[in-house]
């Protein structure tokens, strides 16, 4: 709409001096001036690039190995606390890609409670798993469904993602290492070391289908994913997500963390299950 | 000087206008950066967004222009953008404030978000009208547009809303 209305003053000025013309030294700035608006509008149309080859990477086994040994650490963990930051890109039909970006709390206790806390600007949702049952709860609008919940939360998280079309935050934590994920990447390198909020870590880049993403994972005896960038390569724009993580590993909660009790005044909704949902 | 007094003519009358054009523009969203790699990406990939778009150019062009003997040239422009772009608002707010996180891997949900007069029964929308209010009917909460009623979920981690029949 920009375009069309600075495409119209500039036909009205080229117009008006068309009429006028032949005409002077004096008047020759305008009409060049009016095209050079409408060029720059014709410009702003971004140029869309072509996706990446994912194939031509290489394997380097050591970054391969990193996942490995930082996926058996994970799961070795029996309770942790997390504080991430993170910030996603949402693309516009017209290719435009504006960023959002959040808080995660989560405290995890193996193998099957969690609490997690979503803070951004538009969204306020707290999950509960307390074992027997999973909550998610809309803080602002006060509204809640409970399921029940799978024995532990890898399962939990395959159960949200393939019923409900629900992600657990940081999801990956859950996965990583696994025979499963490990077989998808294409590419993988070790790119050297990197300072994360002070930590220092080794930074890796990997290639599989759909995604370019990194991990920076902390040197030394606690190889904890410290960040995550995930690059989106099936879409032209190749948006971009980004967690930064801060890890307590000792965290002091109540058992009650786990468990939602709602509030007075909340209302219970249904989650749908996604068999419901997918009618488009 | 006739060909300088016709130009300025001209283009004075269009000058004179402040040109107000007024754009709105419903702009979805394609998807959102997946956000795990351990998940197969087609799950998080197909969350829509829409995006109101409020585009307010108010355009003065004003050319004062003297032509004499002295080659005296003044161009004063004045070319004001005021864009408003909202995006993901709403849902998760207050219904009542209006805005729209959007819509819609469900095309009649778009229709039904765009059209708030016309809900179709069963159609899924992000957003509600304004001036809507809840109420509950035998255990389930719903919430009432003027003559139309929706019935709040979670889809995924989103609330959205049913068009439902007047609960009896």
């Amino acid at each position: 709409m920009k375009i069309q209305a600075l495409a119209l003053v500039a036909l009205l000025v080229v117009a008006c001096n068309r009429q006028s013309s032949p005409q002077g030294n004096g008047t020759a700035s305008e009409p060049s001036q009016a095209a050079g608006t409408a060029g720059v509008a014709e410009r702003a149309v971004p140029a869309v690039p072509a996706p990446a080859d994912v194939g031509a990477s290489e394997r380097d086994a050591s970054a391969i190995a990193a996942l490995e040994r930082m996926g058996g650490y994970l799961r070795g963990l029996t309770t942790f606390q997390i504080r991430g930051e993170t910030s996603r890109d949402e693309v516009l039909d017209d290719g435009q890609s504006v960023e959002f970006g959040a808080v995660v709390d989560m405290i995890v206790q193996r193998p099957n409670r969690i609490r997690a806390e979503v803070t951004s600007d538009r969204k306020h949702r707290l999950y509960f798993g307390d074992g027997k049952t999973f909550s998610v709860w809309a803080r602002r609008m006060n509204y809640y469904a409970t399921i029940p919940a799978p024995a532990t939360l890898r399962e939990l998280a395959d159960t949200l993602a393939d019923k409900y079309d629900l992600e657990l935050p940081l999801v990956d934590l859950f996965y990583w290492g696994e025979r499963k994920s490990l077989d998808e990447i294409r590419g993988a390198s070790d790119i050297g070391a990197s300072q994360v909020d002070g930590v220092t870590c080794e930074h890796y880049a990997f290639r599989q289908e759909g995604a370019d993403w990194q991990v920076w994972i902390q040197q030394g005896d606690y190889p904890l994913p410290r960040k995550l960038v995930i690059r989106t390569t099936t879409d032209p724009a190749r948006p971009q997500y980004t967690a930064t993580l801060a890890w307590n590993l000792a965290p002091s909660y109540d058992d009650t963390a786990f468990t939602f009790v709602p509030p007075k005044d909340a209302k219970r909704i249904t989650l749908v299950e996604t068999a419901a949902t997918a009618t488009h | 000087m006739w060909k300088v007094r016709r130009l300025v003519a001209c283009v004075a009358m269009f000058a004179v206008l402040p040109l107000a054009i007024t754009v709105w523009a419903q702009r979805g969203s394609r998807g959102a950066a997946r956000s795990n790699v351990s998940r197969p990406s087609s799950s998080s990939v197909n969350r829509n967004v829409d995006v109101n778009r409020n585009v307010n150019a108010n355009r003065n062009v004003d050319v004062n222009r003297n032509v004499n003997a002295n080659r005296n040239v003044d161009v004063n422009r004045n070319v004001g953008v005021n864009r408003n772009i909202d995006v993901d608002r709403d849902i998760d707010v207050d219904p009542r404030y209006g805005g729209g996180y959007g819509c819609c891997y469900h095309p009649v949900a778009r229709t039904a978000a765009a059209v708030t007069t016309a809900a179709v029964i069963g159609s899924m929308v992000y957003s509600l009208p304004s001036s809507c209010q809840e109420v509950s009917v035998n255990g389930l909460t719903y919430q009432q547009c003027g003559s139309s009623w929706y019935q709040p979920q979670f889809s995924g981690s989103s609330v959205t809303y049913i068009v439902v029949n007047p609960p009896q």
